[in-house]
């Protein structure tokens, strides 16, 4: 693992192979479902029935396909404007997951470069940094997401920060803690003798070493981000209506649960597979990273 | 009503056989304070009238103003301006203490007069006529007033004047012999009055309990207790009812009628609230500043169809701001207010709308169906061509000279146009002072022929000239008159009364009748 690879096309398919043929069937359904969904959210523009929010008052609170009053237009039914819930669901899916992703990536961005610049650079950087690393973590994050959503305002763009700044603590202690570690190999201090500079240490010799624990932290952290964002949307404190995201969905619909509970069941259950299809991924991807686990 | 009374007598009898006849109520909301004189919120409105009274009371189960004596038995006019009452005889407040002329000056003057700024406020928007009130004797008072009054017994009956003890209040901080401010806060949080229940136990926000005055004037209260605690999630109310745990629940939203009606053990009972939901208009607004606009914004709306869809029809779409409550006053001929998306989309041609966003801000839960009306308003707007967008905040902005449009309520505070309309749009009037509309010498002059002529002809001909003003340069339109429920077990029968304001909990005798062994 410690051995720098620069993956050409064939040794990347090669390597994918080599992981599917390791996969368990769990794994593997995991891959197919967050392989689907993200299709789904994709090509959502040319699959869904409707707009997600053209509303048709007079046929609101009608139940899916198969139930009593259910419209034949509507397969998951509508919900309290009378909105297309497929439409809504799907088109919630994909703003979660891209909320999500931004997120993920703006926190990796983030927190990962200044765990490497704590790593590599040591001493009071490194103090300064593992600082706000732990404030981070002792103060309750929907809390500060809250004040800042709060403050800012409700825009979709308030979202994605909010969203970063939720883990980069979790990427900079991992990404600081692997860096120190790599920072006492025999080949960086051999990189170091043959005059390479800082930045070239950590773009050719760092990274590629660190991209195990990076993808092993992304996908953990990705599923949390989803579940934060549908906790501060039903909170009502996130994208504001009628645009829909899952954890909206649900929040718009708890009012309804006993009369009409599939406003919130549809959302829920998209959001329980989601963070299943991830997390197992995360599991796996962690799995296969660690040494010490693995069976050969 | 000779069920109710015989009912009320079966009640009496098992109440002095040892039975206790309790009732817990889940409200969605229970006010910070408790003082009928600064309150007028929605949510305030629903306890005052279990424990104070008016000097003046009218009979609360006919919409119709048919006055009935108080806390004053007899009551005439002297002069032009001036009003003599003579108090009745034997009524002790909820502490002990006997009702005399001090108590009933004290609690007019602290609002005729007002000197503590919660006071002032309330009285200016609706008080501002009457000039003070004297004693005669220990069971006489005069009330005098500046002009003429067209309102007299109406202006009485208001919760703002409803009759508190002098002596309790002034001792409660401070200087006993004095009324500071710190007094009647104080007095918020532990109220006494004259009527039948006594605040036995106050949590601001969370909790209030009533137990029986027994030193009650009038006829005995049919409950011995009764616990209204804040459960703010509709589904935990009726999950609450569902399971015993309380006996009624308020704010049932029309959506779960049916599940009300099908669960065998408990029924609803609602009326269409002498209020409006209303959307207003900035009219200051710079990008709003153009009539034609604000005009298009409402005539967007087609207020029947958001009727048919949120309330099942049982809402009351107005013509003009008007309500069957006004009596003489109900003037459903006009048509102030009109769906007509053909003459929005020309009017918006005309005006030069150039797409630009208009915000509609909207508190997340405080209006039944209020979010989702926002968000139908906002695509009827859309198919005239109006842009918008939806701000979801429990911050009030019915003063911040950014707000576009936003809801709101305009409920009726006393049975008259100037208790609805005109509170809030009157003159100086909390609307115009918030800076999102104005008034001219023409309106001020409309405004106080309907105020104060005697004539109920002039006033309803002032009334309609009021209303073309808002037709042509509208501040406001009033979506509906909303549907507001009530679920309660069975063998607890109670309606909401057509003679209340708004959300009163009215418990008194004959008002409500609890089956005890069930």
């Amino acid at each position: 693992m410690t051995v720098a690879v620069s993956a050409s096309r064939p040794v990347l398919i090669a390597a994918l192979r080599d992981l599917w043929a390791d996969a368990t069937p769990m794994q593997r359904f995991a891959v197919g479902l967050g392989v689907s969904l993200a299709l789904l959210a994709m090509a959502t523009p040319l699959i869904a029935p409707f707009d997600p929010n053209a509303q048709s008052l007079l046929s609101r609170l009608r139940p899916p396909i198969g139930f009593d009053r259910a419209k034949p237009d509507y397969l998951l039914g509508t919900d309290e404007l009378g909105r297309d819930m497929l439409s809504r669901c799907l088109y919630g899916l994909r703003l979660t997951l891209t909320l999500a992703a931004l997120g993920s990536v703006i926190g990796l961005l983030f927190g990962g470069s200044l765990g490497v610049v704590a790593g590599v650079v040591g001493g009071r950087t490194d103090t300064v940094i593992m600082a706000a690393v732990d404030t981070q973590i002792a103060v309750p994050f929907t809390l500060i997401a809250i004040f800042l959503l709060t403050l800012l305002g409700h825009s979709i763009t308030v979202m994605v920060f909010v969203l970063a700044l939720y883990g980069w603590e979790n990427y900079a202690r991992i990404l600081r803690g692997e860096t120190r570690k790599l920072m006492r190999m025999p080949f960086i201090e051999a990189a170091r003798a043959a005059g390479a500079t800082p930045a070239r240490i950590a773009r050719r010799h760092l990274l590629p070493n660190l991209m195990s624990p990076i993808v092993v932290q992304f996908t953990l952290s990705f599923s949390n981000i989803i579940l934060l964002e549908s906790t501060l949307s039903f909170l009502g404190l996130g994208v504001q209506p009628p645009t829909a995201t899952l954890g909206a969905m649900v929040g718009a619909g708890r009012d309804y649960m006993p009369t009409q509970p599939w406003i919130v069941i549809a959302p829920a259950v998209l959001i329980l597979i989601v963070t299943f299809a991830v997390q197992t991924l995360g599991d796996w991807m962690r799995d296969r990273a660690d040494v010490r686990l693995r069976p050969r | 009503m000779k069920y109710l009374l015989t009912a009320t007598a079966l009640t009496a009898l098992m109440v002095t056989q040892g039975f206790a006849t309790e009732l817990k109520v889940a409200a969605a909301n229970v006010s910070s304070y408790l003082d009928p004189g600064r309150d007028h919120s929605n949510v305030g409105s629903q306890f005052y009238f279990n424990t104070f009274d008016p000097l003046i009371h009218k009979d609360y189960s006919t919409a119709e103003a048919k006055w009935v004596p108080g806390l004053a038995s007899e009551w005439k006019l002297i002069d032009d301006k001036t009003m003599e009452l003579k108090l009745r005889q034997g009524v002790t407040f909820q502490n002990g203490e006997a009702m005399t002329a001090d108590d009933v000056v004290f609690s007019l003057n602290r609002m005729y007069q007002a000197t503590f700024a919660p006071y002032q406020v309330r009285s200016r928007d609706r008080l501002e006529n009457f000039a003070g009130a004297e004693k005669v004797d220990d069971h006489t008072v005069r009330i005098i007033v500046k002009r003429p009054e067209p309102l007299w017994e109406t202006l009485l009956n208001l919760q703002q004047v409803f009759i508190i003890p002098e002596d309790y209040t002034k001792g409660l901080t401070g200087d006993p012999m004095v009324a500071e401010d710190s007094d009647y806060e104080a007095f918020s949080l532990a109220p006494v009055g004259t009527g039948p229940y006594a605040v036995s136990e106050f949590v601001p926000g969370q909790k209030l309990v009533w137990t029986r005055f027994d030193g009650f004037w009038g006829d005995k209260a049919p409950l011995e207790k009764v616990t209204v605690t804040r459960v703010p999630e509709i589904a935990s109310r009726l999950t609450a009812l569902k399971t015993g745990e309380v006996d009624m629940i308020t704010n049932v939203a029309p959506d779960q009628l049916a599940l009300v009606d099908s669960e065998p053990n408990m029924h609803a009972e609602g009326r269409a609230t002498a209020l409006f939901h209303v959307m207003i208009m900035n009219v200051n607004h710079p990008k709003l500043k153009d009539p034609r606009i604000r005009q298009a914004m409402s005539l967007a709306i087609d207020r029947d169809t958001l009727n048919e869809a949120l309330w099942l029809g049982k809402a009351i779409v107005p013509s003009t701001h008007t309500m069957a409550e006004f009596g003489a006053l109900y003037m459903p001929d006009l048509k102030t207010f009109e769906y007509d998306p053909e003459r929005a989309k020309a009017l918006l041609a005309e005006a030069g709308y150039d797409g630009f966003e208009i915000t509609f801000d909207t508190d997340p839960v405080y209006y039944t169906n209020g979010l989702l009306a926002a968000q139908a308003i906002q695509e009827m707007w859309a198919t005239v061509g109006i842009k918008s967008r939806i701000d979801v905040d429990e911050k009030w902005t019915g003063n911040d000279p950014e707000m576009m449009a936003r809801n709101w309520s305009n409920p009726m505070y006393f049975a008259d146009p100037f208790g609805s309309f005109g509170v809030m749009w009157a003159p100086g009037g909390p609307s115009e002072s918030e800076g999102r509309f104005n008034t001219d010498a023409a309106y001020a002059a409309s405004w106080d022929k309907f105020r104060y002529s005697s004539d109920i002809d002039t006033r309803r001909a002032a009334y309609a000239e009021l209303m073309e003003r808002i037709k042509q340069d509208p501040p406001v339109l009033p979506l509906y008159q909303p549907y507001e429920s009530w679920a309660m077990r069975t063998g607890v029968t109670w309606v909401p009364q057509a003679g209340h304001i708004p959300y009163v909990l009215d418990f008194r005798s004959g008002a409500i009748t609890v089956d005890a062994s069930n």
